[in-house]
């Protein structure tokens, strides 16, 4: 993210930004409670009730590692996510270079597109693919037909971070230099764009884990049991169970989010997550 | 070394157009300057010769084969851009070893290579740093390093100097000459910088309108301009709206003043009206003593503004004939103030009819 310089500020307009009143502590402390509250409750609730007459402690968590299910459900969803980010950069990043290269003027077009997976709810989306994948059989009751559908909610995440990427470098005069030094129009694109676009792909790469790791809808209403399945089938039945799943999702999610701030920090062209203007 | 020639390249954006037939021949080994103004087609040209721009007309020939078939990274051009183009992902060193990378020459060949021409452009201690760690005329001396990597039978530059500050520009472009003259590699540089043009090339061609409007060397389209567009783009000039006396005898009437041309004033006759042009430097002014207006002058007038340039100072000079800029040495200058009464004189021969 871009540094921002604060202007001279004369020292009671300073003062005044500085000084916490009683209102702006009531009001922090509101948000503060709101999000950490739930989530406290979750870690305690996950802790709690006995087993075989002891407090359960870490046994929850032993208990879902344990089970078969949870390692089949979480590497299904890690396969998924994963074939995801492959699927979305074989066809996200091709599309920016050139949409940035050769047709500027689809740019306000795919901003556009890139938003729509915001506005368009999951259940609108997969009662319309539906019909359009079934008569492909032999990958329509494969899980493999997710990352085909994770791609699009993808979109916005993926290639706002691959535009904000290009915009930070001088795409036509390097294109332009790399052919003149030689390079054809895919050498380019592997030797000069990809390496200065690392960030912006590992970003949004990040991001569409994310997606891939979480998403319930579509896998529900496909009747695979992804992880996030998996969570909400052992609620049914096992809460304190359920709590610690959730838990290890929420760890698992935030480690990423860890990843893309560190990765984010350390690089050299600032990328916004999501929208960039 | 290859001579390239540009015949009849004509090429248009939407109702503009960038290139009017244009033609230039650029023998091998030479170095050929586009001088003119923004949107006189000097880029255009140059990104038709190098493959980024394709002409609707015309030719490209690279010693006598049409290249314009050829796809930019087939050309064997090397190019230096006016943005920097340095790749942001490699060192110096890389981005000279790139095009030999790409043609596979091995590693201690492409190796040796790189720090030879990092060392001829004075950055051999700077191979191992990125672009980020390069000054602006650095990342251009190794932009142009780059460029000569694969030896190409040409040297396209466009503008390479004009993001840089005016000491860094006037250093680089003597290197740029230097090593265009120990390597004999045909160039074309862009520009419109009439100082860089002059200063560096064997040849200056002078666009407008996507036409030559002159070509020569520096020394010709500096004192003989064929137009007055390069008349007036090349160097400042004093316009000198004139009757012709008498055409047998050369002579014309401006203002107050008879003056022999020492020249012919081809299809003119006796009572026409001219525009004559005349270079700042050829014009003298002689100063008041003790409150009198000096004599031998054309005419006199009143100093309106004096601009200090260094060796030499401008001196705008307010005439019945109207304004008149004189070039003096700074030294005669200190004698002139503003509202001080002169005298106007010029060189003799000084004035020229030109066609435009």
């Amino acid at each position: 993210m871009a540094a921002i310089t604060a202007p001279a500020t004369t020292p009671r307009r300073r003062g005044g930004q500085h000084r916490l009143h009683g209102w702006h502590i009531f009001w922090i402390a509101v948000a503060v409670l709101y999000f950490v509250v739930p989530l406290y409750s979750l870690l305690q609730f996950s802790f709690e009730g006995r087993y075989a007459g002891h407090a359960a402690g870490f046994h929850w968590f032993l208990s879902v590692f344990d089970d078969p299910a949870f390692r089949s459900s979480f590497w299904l969803s890690v396969q998924i996510a994963l074939e995801t980010v492959l699927v979305s950069n074989l066809l996200l990043v091709p599309t920016a270079f050139w949409v940035h290269l050769r047709l500027p003027k689809l740019r306000p077009v795919m901003d556009f597109v890139s938003v729509l997976p915001f506005v368009v709810p999951p259940i609108v989306l997969i009662v319309g693919i539906i019909p359009f994948l079934q008569p492909f059989t032999f990958i329509y009751s494969r899980p493999e037909v997710l990352p085909l559908i994770y791609v699009v909610f993808a979109l916005p995440f993926l290639y706002r971070s691959l535009d904000a990427g290009l915009r930070a470098i001088d795409l036509k005069t390097l294109s332009e230099a790399s052919a003149n030094l030689g390079s054809s129009t895919f050498g380019t694109l592997v030797r000069v764009v990809l390496p200065n676009l690392r960030q912006a792909i590992i970003s949004g790469s990040l991001l569409t884990v994310a997606i891939g790791m979480g998403e319930f809808t579509i896998s529900s209403l496909l009747s695979f049991n992804t992880f996030p399945v998996y969570i909400f089938t052992v609620g049914q039945s096992q809460a304190y169970e359920a709590a610690a799943l959730s838990v290890i999702s929420l760890l698992i999610i935030w480690g990423l989010m860890i990843g893309l701030f560190l990765i984010g920090r350390g690089g050299r062209t600032s990328i916004a997550m999501g929208a960039t203007r | 070394m290859a001579r390239v020639q540009l015949q009849g390249l004509h090429k248009e954006f939407g109702n503009v157009v960038a290139l009017d037939k244009l033609d230039l021949d650029v023998a091998a080994g030479e170095f050929v300057s586009l001088l003119g103004p923004s949107g006189c087609g000097k880029t255009t040209a140059l990104r038709c010769v190098a493959g980024f721009e394709l002409p609707d007309a015309g030719e490209v020939l690279v010693d006598g084969k049409d290249v314009l078939g050829l796809p930019a990274n087939k050309r064997n051009m090397g190019m230096v851009f006016q943005a920097y183009s340095l790749f942001p992902n490699m060192t110096a060193q890389q981005n000279v070893e790139f095009s030999m990378r790409i043609r596979r020459r091995p590693r201690s060949e492409r190796a040796k290579r790189a720090l030879d021409l990092l060392e001829l452009v004075g950055l051999g201690r700077q191979a191992e740093r990125y672009p980020r760690q390069l000054s602006g005329g650095q990342q251009q001396r190794v932009a142009l390093a780059r460029a000569l990597a694969l030896e190409p039978a040409v040297l396209l530059l466009d503008e390479p100097l004009s993001a840089l500050d005016a000491k860094v520009r006037v250093q680089l472009r003597e290197e740029v000459r230097r090593i265009q003259l120990e390597l004999g590699i045909t160039t074309l540089y862009v520009t419109h910088d009439q100082e860089e043009a002059l200063s560096v090339s064997d040849r200056v061609a002078v666009l407008s309108e996507g036409r030559i409007e002159q070509i020569g060397t520096p020394a010709e389209v500096y004192t003989h301009p064929k137009t007055s567009f390069v008349a007036s783009f090349v160097g400042t000039v004093n316009r000198a709206e004139v009757t012709v006396v008498s055409a047998g005898d050369q002579t014309v009437r401006w203002g107050p003043a008879v003056i022999n041309l020492q020249r012919d004033l081809p299809g003119h006759h006796d009572g026409d009206a001219v525009t004559l042009y005349l270079r700042p430097e050829d014009v003298t002014l002689g100063t008041s003593r003790n409150g009198t207006i000096p004599s031998g002058g054309l005419f006199n007038g009143r100093v309106t503004s004096i601009t200090f340039l260094g060796p030499v100072t401008r001196v705008s000079v307010r005439t019945d004939v109207g304004p008149v800029v004189a070039d003096l040495s700074s030294a005669e200058a200190l004698e002139l103030s503003i509202d001080c009464e002169v005298s106007v004189d010029i060189a003799p021969g000084s004035l020229r009819a030109l066609a435009g």
